[in-house]
């Protein structure tokens, strides 16, 4: 035991501190950051909603291709195809040439991507000739392709395709018609193997080459680069999905904005004053809850003047905005409720609180949480939405594309162009996603009470 | 303090990484089920596909299955105008004229025929039947031409009847029924009396609107005629026997036909699915579940890999661009029509955007499988060439824009069909005068019928537009651009171009007729009416088992008239 001496009954000198906080003390928002960058998905989902709206915003300046424009010449190419072409001299008419050396079905010049020209002997029996073009060979089963043309006399021999030719090889044939125009299987079969070629002409007014540039026949020129590849107008994907972006997420991000907004102050009015103001108030978001979305979307349009051919983005905004409210509002409603009763309110009433100051100052902060989780899952049920009705041709008018116009064209060459469905879609997922996840983890973060639960 | 801090973040972290392998595991096995399920699926359809366990093609019992496009509204020929029940009616009815398998006119119900500068006689058979054993005779005809331009019957398709004589003034209403030129000289012999000259009668009488009904039956009926299997009669080379609003038909062979030699081989035919959805087609084809579909340009590469034996065959229809003509409308001006006529190339759009095999690009409103004087149409009078200019296309609009005292073009409204191939025309059509001349053009993308309205209206600048033969006659297209043609919906007029028209349907000598329908291809191109887009074709495939079927450009699209199975291939 030690010694107790005179000086440990001394009273403390005033001004010691008692406690010390060892670190600076966090508030309410710092510590849900703090909480939130802890939580890996929703920080991957944060850069990934930061970098779509780069996307958007920043993207077209350092891609600056008129996603309008067509490039014919490269239509529904997936990424990475091959763009080298072979100038040659612009298309002429062809009708054959009578002096061609050889003999059967053979070619007048080089297969290309201009045009194959075919030229034959009449076939033993025939009344006439049918042309065809297929992938594989013959065989036994005759199925010769594509028929491409059909001349019911033996006084044209020749054949000039121009249909989608792809460089690559094709299998050409020349049937024999019977008395009757029906197919035989008397027939002769060419392989061609195809160039990619492209005129000087065209290469200047798709703007590869500069006007005056001299360029011989037979000389190299690269297409011009589609990144993620083309739709099936030519058109560059990257480029439409950036400028479908922006419709998207101009939907996506405006639309619940606002219907937040609207539905936190319809909300806490009707939570705050309470009694018969509130009944009424929420029988009345119960009402527009019962409203039927599309029916009102295409009364808006309507409404609007939206003739044909305009945009139908303004009235689905405003048809969102108006019709999705409530769910926001009775959240906030019941929370306010549950606010008004809280000690600390009571106890800041006592000390002479105002009404403005308590709602500002307790109940919607305390809020707020709720609020921000609201807005982050309606932003990618908005972007759904507007998916959808582009998808059902309500949305946007052509040729501005949006993601689910551009999901609703692919999807006719799902089998044959993939990529053309596979890209929007894939923008149209990762973003719900990412919304979802940082939904997800705010509300964690943002839920004083999981603070020690972990 | 510090210590439980670290604690927890750690315990977060580490939550959040087994969490995430845990995700990636269910990932894995999620994508690991549907490739199974995928390869099992593709497994059973290869099976199916390579064993035909399909029953498209019956042969013991002599059937087949096929797909209609859509049920048809009801079966009355007088009042069908859409394509399904001009195939069903093609198969049970028959007029007085009738078409062979290469689309040839042979005798139908009338054994023989003469036309006449003032009128024609028909010379009925004894023996063409009504399913009900009673012969067919001249009343039924008379009787059924009269309630056609009833106007209480609300035919669409009346006017085909006009060149007979009141037949106009009938179906307004001026005269009564009766006074219609068409008289039954006892029970065997038709009279008709012409309006004016009509030396393409014979081609007009197979039409479905001149197929006879019968009186008494029709009467007994109440109103409720071609609703319903039983009630009709028919008298072509198949009965219908069975009629399942919007699920099923059945065609059996009409053992009174009086043809039965030449027509109606199979003995029943069953339309047991209804559907215009072209993948759906082209599944059930692939599983043997139909004998014939048609092909769009995506599926030509499953269609080659198939290894089938794809055909084509032109449906008879010619597209293009049709002008508002309409006064206050931009498009009326010349200078303008020209311009976007210069902008662009039929060929472009057919080869390189449609990519459709079977289609043509367009040069003339007359498709190359009309006849002329002794040889195709386009033959011997081959269609003004057209160059794409685009240099001369922005002279004339810039004339177009002094003309009408404009400095900036307003939108323009483009209507169109929602059809896949329409669509896409319509878009490449819009960033092409974007392009090339600067315009901005709106597109108003409506449903069929509502696309008719809108045109009929007179709602639209510029609309994506077709017309598909009647008859088989140059004038079926001829007369379109009159200014008296009602389907004439630009209101194209002018004076040489009606006077031509005229020539083209009265005179009888066939060179000067022709030369006339030379000069309406002229004018056409000229005056810039209309901007031919492509000739409408099919790419189709058909069970090799079934022989002599035929898609046709007039008529009904499908015919299997003539159709039988021929096992020897096997």
């Amino acid at each position: 035991m030690s010694e107790i001496s005179a000086a440990d009954f001394q009273p403390l000198t005033a001004g010691q501190e008692t406690q010390v906080i060892s670190r600076p003390s966090l508030s309410y928002w710092q510590d849900a950051w703090i909480r939130l960058k802890a939580n890996r998905r929703a920080l991957a989902s944060l850069y990934i909603v930061i970098g779509l709206l780069a996307f958007t915003l920043l993207g077209p300046v350092l891609w600056p291709v008129d996603p309008a424009r067509q490039d014919i010449d490269q239509i529904s190419l997936p990424p990475g195809t091959d763009r080298n072409a072979t100038i040659v001299a612009p298309y002429q008419p062809w009708f054959g040439d009578a002096n061609l050396p050889g003999t059967g079905l053979r070619l007048a010049e080089p297969g290309t991507t201009q045009a194959v020209r075919l030229q034959w002997e009449v076939l033993p029996g025939a009344n006439g000739h049918r042309v065809y073009r297929n992938l594989f060979p013959v065989g036994p089963e005759y199925a010769y392709g594509i028929p491409l043309a059909e001349i019911l006399n033996n006084d044209t021999l020749y054949f000039e395709d121009r249909l989608d030719l792809q460089p690559g090889t094709y299998f050409y044939s020349v049937v024999a018609l019977g008395p009757r125009g029906e197919i035989t299987t008397e027939y002769e079969s060419l392989e061609v193997d195809i160039q990619r070629v492209t005129t000087v002409a065209e290469a200047i007014e798709r703007g590869l080459l500069e006007e005056g540039t001299n360029l011989q026949v037979g000389d190299q020129i690269e297409l011009a680069w589609h990144p993620l590849g083309t739709d099936y107008l030519g058109r560059d994907m990257l480029a439409r999905l950036m400028a479908g972006a922006r419709v998207s997420l101009f939907i996506g991000i405006g639309a619940p904005l606002l219907f937040v907004l609207f539905g936190v102050t319809y909300g806490s009015v009707a939570g705050f004053v309470g009694g018969r103001v509130d009944q009424v108030m929420m029988r009345f978001a119960d009402f527009v809850v019962a409203l039927p979305f599309l029916l009102f979307m295409i009364v808006f349009k309507i409404a609007f003047g939206i003739g044909p051919g305009e945009s139908g983005v303004f009235p689905m905004l405003v048809a969102m905005v108006v019709l999705l409210w409530p769910a926001t509002a009775r959240l906030v409603r019941g929370q306010i409720l549950q606010i008004r009763e809280q000690g600390y309110i009571d106890a800041s009433r006592l000390l002479g609180a105002k009404t403005p100051y308590l709602v500002f100052r307790h109940m919607i902060p305390n809020t707020l949480g709720v609020v921000l989780v609201t807005l982050t899952f309606a932003i990618p049920s908005a972007i759904f939405t507007e998916a959808f009705l582009s998808f059902i041709g309500m949305g946007v008018a052509p040729p501005t594309p949006s993601w689910g116009s551009m999901s609703n064209e692919g999807i006719k060459t799902m089998l044959t162009t993939p990529h053309e469905l596979i890209f929007p879609a894939l923008f149209i997922s990762l973003t719900v996603l990412a919304f979802n996840l940082l939904g997800d983890g705010l509300r964690d973060a943002l839920d004083a009470r999981m603070r020690n639960r972990e | 303090m510090s210590d439980t801090s670290s604690v927890v973040v750690d315990a977060d972290e580490g939550f959040t990484r087994s969490a995430g392998k845990q995700l990636a595991l269910y990932a894995l096995y999620a994508i690991a089920a549907v490739a199974a399920v995928m390869f099992v699926l593709s497994l059973a359809a290869g099976g199916a596909g390579s064993s035909a366990t399909g029953n498209a093609i019956d042969v013991e019992n002599n059937s087949i299955t096929i797909a209609l496009r859509e049920e048809p509204p009801q079966m009355d020929a007088a009042r069908a105008t859409d394509a399904s029940s001009n195939v069903v009616l093609s198969h049970v009815m028959e007029g007085l004229i009738s078409y062979d398998l290469d689309a040839q006119p042979i005798p139908g119900v009338a054994e023989r025929w003469e036309i006449r500068e003032d009128g024609a006689t028909f010379w009925l058979r004894e023996n063409a039947l009504w399913s009900d054993g009673v012969p067919v005779t001249a009343h039924d005809f008379v009787f059924s031409w009269r309630r056609v331009l009833n106007p209480e019957t609300a035919s669409q398709y009346a006017f085909i009847l006009y060149p007979i004589k009141n037949a106009e003034a009938i179906n307004t209403g001026q005269l009564p029924v009766e006074t219609l030129g068409v008289r039954a000289a006892g029970d065997r012999v038709l009279e008709v009396e012409f309006e004016r000259p009509t030396p393409y009668f014979d081609k007009l009488v197979s039409y479905l609107t001149y197929f006879p009904t019968r009186e008494d039956f029709f009467k007994s009926t109440n109103g409720r005629y071609g609703a319903d299997a039983d009630m009709m009669l028919y008298n072509g080379p198949y009965v219908l026997t069975e009629w399942v609003h919007g699920s099923t038909m059945r065609w059996e062979k009409n053992p009174l036909y009086w043809n039965k030699e030449n027509k109606g081989f199979l003995d029943e035919i069953r339309t047991a699915y209804i559907t215009q959805d072209i993948n759906a087609k082209l599944n059930l084809f692939k599983d043997g579940q139909i004998v014939d579909t048609h092909l769009l340009s995506p599926m030509l590469p499953t269609a080659m890999e198939q290894r089938w034996q794809i055909d084509r065959s032109m449906d008879g229809s010619v597209f293009y661009l049709e002008f508002n003509h309409r006064d206050n409308r931009i498009t009326r001006n010349w200078n303008f029509r020209r311009a976007m006529q210069l902008a662009q190339d039929s060929t472009e759009l057919v080869y390189k955007v449609l990519k459709e095999p079977s289609y043509i690009p367009g040069t003339t409103l007359f498709p190359a499988w009309l006849n002329g004087v002794s040889e195709s149409f386009q033959k011997e009078y081959p269609p003004v060439e057209h160059k794409m200019n685009v240099q001369k296309a922005r002279e004339h609009l810039a004339l177009a824009k002094q003309e009408l005292g404009i400095d900036e073009f307003p939108p323009l409204m483009m209507l169109t069909g929602d059809t896949p191939i329409s669509l896409l025309a319509a878009e490449y059509y819009q960033q092409l005068f974007r392009e090339n001349l600067g315009l901005e053009l709106r597109l108003d993308v409506q449903i069929f019928k509502q696309r008719l309205e809108k045109m009929r209206q007179g709602e639209f600048d510029i609309v994506l537009s077709g017309w598909g033969p009647d008859y088989n006659d140059v004038l079926t297209y001829g007369d379109l651009f009159s200014s008296w043609n009602l389907q004439n919906r630009g209101r194209y007029n002018s004076p040489e171009m009606d006077s031509w028209i005229r020539i083209a349907q009265s005179e009888l000598e066939p060179k000067k007729r022709m030369d006339a329908f030379g000069e309406i291809q002229r004018l056409l191109y000229e005056d810039v009416v209309i901007i031919p887009m492509y000739e409408r074709g099919i790419s189709f495939v058909v069970d090799p088992r079934l022989k002599d079927f035929r898609r046709r450009s007039v008529g009904p699209e499908v015919d299997y008239n003539f159709a039988y199975i021929d096992t020897s291939g096997q």
